[in-house]
C-alpha cells in the first residue's frame, strides 16, 4: 500500500477502467506488452461501476460536490526538444447530470428495535437539502414535507456504516446527505398496508453492503461479443452469471409475460392457438432472409409486421419485447435485431439474457485482473496531467502524470471524459441516455418465485416519449437486500431522467405522489440522473496524435456490442499482429519448476487438441463421453503430481529427472490414449448422424445446423399443432381447415 | 464418503515481504532468493488430506505484484473464506501497513453472515532476526487476527502451522451454518472448463 515512484517506461498507458479501457489492458497486457493503468478515481470501472448503497451515496454526494479544478500545473519544464504538451481535462462530471434523490420510506419502523447503537460524534445535521440544492445541477425541490427527525440516528448509522465500508475509498465528508427530500407517505403504511411491512431507510443503509448498485444498465446476450470475449479469453472464470428468467411487457396498463422461447410459447396461456402458431411461423421464418422481406427495406418495420397479419398481441411482442425497436424503424434494422434476439435464445436458459452475479460493474474488474495477473501495474486515484507530443511525428510518446513524473508509452489509452471538448469529435447537439434507479419492496410481477430477473419493454407512454427499458433484480443476483429488488430504467433522453422516467416510475409503481393504494409495489428510494451516450462519441477524427486513443463511456444500447468492438479496434490499431485475447491458462494447470513448464506446454498443447475434437462435436451427444475423459485426465493428474513431489524430495537430481521423464511419457501415452478413443468416438457419432458431418468441421457450421435442427423440431411442433387444429376445426368448421 | 473442500484464501500484505516466496514454499516446497513476478498466475493450490475423509483444496490468491499500489480488484477480494497478512519483520513500514490490509479486506469480503474473513498474521523472514521480538498476542486480540505465526519461508518455519492454523478457523465457520450460496449461478466456460466447478465456489461440498 506504499506510495512509491511508478516505473518510467511501459508500452501502453491507459487512462480510466471503464470496460473498453479495462478491455484493451487486459487484451494487451496478456500478448506480453508492458500496461500502466490509471484512474482519476478512487473506484474501479468509471461510469460502469457498481456501488454499495452507501457507496453510491457517496458517490451521489461527489457529484454534487463543486468539481473543483485542480490548479493546472505547468509542466512546460519537463519538455525535452521538439516536444509540446497536451493537457487533458481534470474533472469528468461533465458525463453526469440532473442528479435527483428521492425517498418514499420513513427513517425507521416503529417497531423496528435499534440495534449497536453508535457513539456519535456529530449533531443532526440540517443542511442537506440546501447541500443538493446548491449543487449546480439544478435539483428539484419536491413539493413534500421534508422530515428532519430522526436525521440525527440516521446519520449515526450512516457514518459507521461507510467507516466499514469506504475505509480505503476517498475522503468522505460525514453526514451530509444527499437526498432531496424525505416525503412522507400520505397515510401510514402500516394502515394501509397490514400485509407488506414497509423497509426503513435505515434498514436499507444497514443493508448497504448488499447492494451492488450499477450505474448502467446493460444485459449480456447469451451469444453477444461479451459473452464470447469471456469465453475464448478465459476472463469468464472471474464471474457468475444469472439468467434473466423472462421477459416482460408494459401495456394498456398491465404488466405481461412476453413468451419468447418455443417452451414459452408453447406453454402460454395468453396466446391463442392461432396465435402460437403464426407466432412459431413467423419466428421461424425471419431468421433467414428472404425476397419477402426485402421488399420492406426502407420501411418500417411494423409495417411488415403488420402485413404479416400476426394481430396486435404478437405485433407488440414482436417489435418492443423482441426486436426492441421502435415503431419508425425501418424493417432491415428491425428484423436484424429480432435475429439477435433469436440467436442467443437457448444458448443459457428461456430468454437471450444473461447478468452477471455482483452487478454489470464486475465485468470491467474482471478484465483488470486479467490484466494484473500478466503483469499490468494499476494505480487508482492517480491521473494523467498531460501528454508529451513529439512535434516532427504528432505522436505521443509519453505523459506527464499527477505527481509530475514523466512516463514514457508508446500508446496512450484514454476514456473519453479526459479529452477536452476542443479536441474530440462527438454528435451534436450531444446525446445521452437517462436513467432511474429504483429499491422497491416487491416484484412488479409477482409470480410462484420471489427471485425473478426480469427485463421488461416499456413502449413509449406517450406520443412523444422514449420508450424504456427496465431491468428488475432479485437479491439472488446479490445486487439487493433481501427482501427488496433493484429496478434500473434505462432510456434516450428526450428531457432530464425524471421528467423522461417519472412517468413511468409513477405509473408502475407505488410512489407516495400516487394517492391510490394498491398492488404495485413501493419505491423506498430512487435516484434519477442522465449519463452522456457514449455511442455520440466518435473514436475517429479527432484532433489527437495517431498513438492517442479514444475510449467512449457507456453507450445507450442494452448489449455491449458498441464497448467491445471499440476496444477489439483500438487493439488492433496498437497491435495488429496480435491476438485478441487468447485464453488464459488454467491456473491448475501451471506447474512451477522450469523443467516441468516446458514440456506440460507440450502436454497442454495435446491436451487442447483432444478437447478441441471433442468441442467440434455436437455438444449434447458427446457431453458424456468428454466427463468420462475428462475424470480420466483429472485422476491421472492427480495420481501423477503427488508423486512428483515425493521424488523431489528423496532422490537424487538425475533419477528424480528420469522418473519424472518416465511418468511424463506415460502420462502422454494416456492421454493419447484418450485421445484416439475420442477420435473413435468422433467417427461413431459421424456414421450415426451422416447429415449432421458438416458440423465436424468447423464451430460456425456447427451453430447452423443447430439451428437448422431446431427449425426442423418446430416445424415439427407446428405440424402437430396444425394437426390438432385441423382435427378441432373439422369437427367444428371444415372450412376454416385451410393452409 | 469423502468430501472435498475448497477454499480461497488470500495472502496479502506490502511490496516485499515474502508473499511469494511464502506461496511457493508452501505449495511447491521450493525456495528461491529470486522470482520473477508471478505471470499469468492468479492462485496456488494446495491440496491438502486433512483427514481420512477430508480433501481441502487452498487456492493461494498471490496479490499479483502489480497490483501493489494497493487498489485491489473486488474479483480478487470476493468469496475469500480466510486470509494470510504478510509482513516483513525487518521493516516496520511493512508492520505498519498490516492493519490497512486487514481493514481493506475486511471492508471488501465477509463471509456470509457477516463476520469478517479469519486472518492469520505472519511475522515473516523471521530467520534475519537474532533477538527475541515481542509478543503480537495483543496486537493479534486487538485487531481481529486470529492468531499469528513467525515465519520464515527461506528455513521453512512455521509455515505449515500458520497454514493448519488458517485452515481450522475456516473449518469451524464452516460448521456454524452459512447460508448457501445462490444456487444456478452460470459459469461460462470455454473448453478449458475441466476445473470449473472449482473456480467459483468456495465455500461448497464436493462429493
Amino acid at each position: 500500500m506504499a506510495a512509491e515512484e511508478l516505473p518510467s517506461e511501459f508500452d501502453v498507458v491507459i487512462l480510466g477502467t471503464g470496460l473498453v479501457e479495462s478491455v484493451v489492458a487486459a487484451a494487451c497486457s496478456r500478448v506480453g506488452q508492458r500496461v500502466l493503468h490509471l484512474d482519476r478515481r478512487s473506484y474501479y470501472a468509471a461510469n460502469w461501476a457498481s456501488f454499495t448503497f452507501n457507496g453510491l451515496l457517496t458517490w451521489i454526494q461527489q457529484h454534487h460536490e463543486e468539481s473543483q479544478s485542480e490548479e493546472v500545473q505547468d509542466r512546460s519544464s519537463l519538455l525535452e526538444e521538439g516536444e509540446e504538451l497536451i493537457y487533458l481535462c481534470n474533472s469528468d462530471s461533465a458525463s453526469i447530470s440532473n442528479l435527483q434523490v428521492f425517498c418514499y420510506t420513513r427513517e425507521t419502523h416503529e417497531e423496528e428495535e435499534e440495534e449497536a447503537p453508535t457513539p456519535d460524534p456529530d449533531p443532526a445535521d440540517t443542511t442537506e437539502v440546501e447541500t443538493s440544492a446548491d449543487g449546480d445541477n439544478g435539483v428539484k425541490e419536491t413539493s413534500e414535507t421534508v422530515s428532519a427527525d430522526s436525521k440525527e440516528k440516521e446519520t449515526k448509522d450512516e457514518a459507521s456504516d461507510e467507516k466499514e465500508e469506504e475505509q480505503s475509498q476517498a475522503p468522505h465528508t460525514d453526514g451530509e446527505e444527499p437526498e432531496t427530500a424525505q416525503p412522507q407517505p400520505p397515510t401510514a403504511p402500516s394502515q394501509s398496508e397490514p400485509v407488506r411491512k414497509k423497509i426503513s431507510y435505515t434498514h436499507l443503509v444497514k443493508e448497504g453492503r448488499r447492494f451492488n448498485i450499477d450505474l448502467v444498465s446493460k444485459l449480456m446476450f447469451s451469444r453477444g461479443s461479451l459473452v464470447d470475449l469471456l469465453i475464448k479469453s478465459n476472463v469468464s472464470r472471474y464471474a457468475e452469471f444469472k439468467n434473466i428468467t423472462r421477459i416482460l411487457t408494459y401495456r394498456n396498463g398491465n404488466t405481461e409475460q412476453v413468451p419468447c422461447s418455443r417452451a414459452d410459447v408453447f406453454a402460454s396461456r395468453q396466446l391463442s392457438v392461432v396465435e402460437k402458431r403464426k407466432l412459431m411461423r413467423f419466428l421461424t421464418s425471419c431468421v433467414e432472409e428472404t425476397e419477402e422481406q426485402q421488399v420492406y427495406n426502407g420501411r418500417p418495420y411494423l409495417e411488415f409486421l403488420r402485413d404479416q397479419h400476426l394481430g396486435d398481441n404478437l405485433q407488440h411482442f414482436l417489435l418492443h419485447s423482441i426486436a426492441m425497436v421502435t415503431e419508425d424503424t425501418p424493417t432491415e434494422v428491425g428484423l436484424t435485431s429480432t435475429r439477435h434476439f433469436l440467436r442467443s435464445l437457448g444458448r443459457y436458459g428461456n430468454t437471450p439474457f444473461l447478468f452477471p452475479v455482483y452487478g454489470l460493474g464486475e465485468i470491467p474488474q474482471c478484465f483488470c485482473r486479467m490484466c494484473a495477473v500478466f503483469g499490468g501495474i494499476y494505480c487508482l486515484r492517480h491521473s494523467v496531467q498531460c501528454l508529451l507530443v513529439d512535434k516532427n511525428t504528432n505522436r505521443c510518446k509519453g505523459v506527464i502524470d499527477s505527481r509530475g513524473q514523466r512516463i514514457s508509452c508508446s500508446h496512450f489509452v484514454v476514456e473519453d471524459g479526459f479529452v477536452s471538448a476542443e479536441r474530440k469529435k462527438v454528435a451534436t447537439p450531444p446525446r445521452s441516455i437517462s436513467r432511474a434507479v429504483l429499491i422497491t419492496d416487491a416484484s412488479i410481477l409477482p409470480s410462484d418465485s420471489d427471485q425473478q430477473v426480469s427485463m421488461v419493454t416499456v413502449p413509449p407512454i406517450a406520443a412523444g416519449s422514449p420508450s424504456v427499458t427496465m431491468v428488475e433484480l432479485c437479491s439472488a443476483t446479490m445486487t439487493c437486500a433481501p427482501g427488496t429488488y433493484l429496478v434500473h430504467l434505462t432510456c434516450q433522453s428526450v428531457g432530464s431522467a425524471h421528467e423522461d422516467l417519472s412517468p413511468v416510475v409513477t405509473r408502475m409503481f407505488h410512489t407516495s405522489e400516487s394517492h391510490d393504494q394498491d398492488e404495485r409495489p413501493s419505491v423506498l428510494w430512487c435516484l434519477y440522473f442522465n449519463m452522456a451516450d457514449g455511442s455520440a462519441a466518435q473514436v475517429e477524427g479527432h484532433d489527437l496524435p495517431s498513438n492517442v486513443h479514444m475510449c467512449s463511456g457507456p453507450d445507450g444500447g442494452l448489449g455491449h456490442e458498441h464497448a467491445i468492438t471499440q476496444a477489439q479496434s483500438i487493439f488492433d490499431k496498437i497491435l495488429p499482429q496480435e491476438d485478441f485475447c487468447p485464453p488464459a491458462p488454467n491456473p491448475e494447470d501451471i506447474i512451477y519448476t522450469e523443467e516441468e513448464t516446458k514440456k506440460e506446454g507440450v502436454e497442454e498443447e495435446e491436451e487442447k487438441e483432444t478437447t478441441k475434437e471433442g468441442e467440434e462435436e455436437e455438444e449434447e451427444k458427446t457431453n458424456e463421453e468428454e466427463k468420462e475423459t475428462k475424470k480420466e485426465k483429472e485422476e491421472e493428474e492427480e495420481e501423477t503430481k503427488p508423486l512428483k513431489e515425493e521424488h523431489k524430495a528423496i532422490q537424487p537430481e538425475e533419477l528424480w529427472r528420469a522418473e519424472v521423464l518416465d511418468l511424463l511419457t506415460q502420462l502422454v501415452l494416456v492421454q493419447k490414449e484418450a485421445a484416439q478413443h475420442q477420435a473413435q468416438v468422433v467417427q461413431l457419432l459421424g456414421m450415426l448422424g451422416t447429415q449432421n458431418s458438416q458440423q465436424i468441421q468447423d464451430l460456425q457450421n456447427m451453430g447452423r445446423h443447430q439451428s437448422l435442427l431446431v427449425e426442423n423440431h418446430q416445424a415439427l411442433l407446428l405440424q402437430t399443432s396444425r394437426i390438432a387444429n385441423h382435427l378441432h376445426d373439422i369437427t367444428k368448421k371444415p372450412a376454416a381447415a385451410s393452409q | 464418503m469423502q468430501q472435498e473442500l475448497l477454499f480461497k484464501v488470500l495472502v496479502i500484505g506490502d511490496l516485499g515481504v515474502g508473499k511469494t516466496s511464502i506461496i511457493k514454499r508452501y505449495v511447491h516446497q521450493i525456495y528461491s532468493q529470486h522470482y520473477r513476478a508471478t505471470i499469468g498466475v492468479d492462485f496456488a493450490l494446495k491440496v491438502l488430506r486433512w483427514d481420512s475423509d477430508t480433501v481441502i483444496r487452498l487456492q493461494l490468491w498471490d496479490i499479483a505484484g502489480q497490483e501493489r499500489y494497493g487498489n485491489m480488484t473486488r474479483v480478487y477480494y470476493r468469496e475469500a473464506v480466510g486470509a494470510l497478512v504478510v509482513f516483513d519483520v525487518t521493516r516496520a513500514s511493512t508492520f505498519d501497513a498490516v492493519l490497512k490490509w486487514k481493514d481493506d479486506l475486511d471492508s471488501k469480503v465477509t463471509l456470509n453472515h457477516g463476520r469478517p474473513v479469519p486472518a492469520v498474521l505472519l511475522a515473516n523472514k523471521s530467520d534475519h532476526l537474532a533477538s527475541q521480538q515481542p509478543k503480537l498476542d495483543s496486537f493479534c486480540r486487538e485487531n481481529g487476527f486470529v492468531g499469528w505465526f513467525e515465519t520464515s519461508a527461506k528455513e521453512n518455519t512455521n509455515i505449515e502451522e500458520a497454514a493448519r492454523c488458517l485452515v481450522e478457523h475456516i473449518l469451524n465457520n464452516e460448521e456454524s451454518p452459512m447460508i448457501e450460496r445462490e444456487p444456478g449461478s452460470l459459469v461460462l466456460s470455454g473448453f478449458t472448463n475441466a476445473t470449473k466447478g472449482h473456480l467459483n465456489c468456495s465455500s461448497c461440498v464436493k462429493q
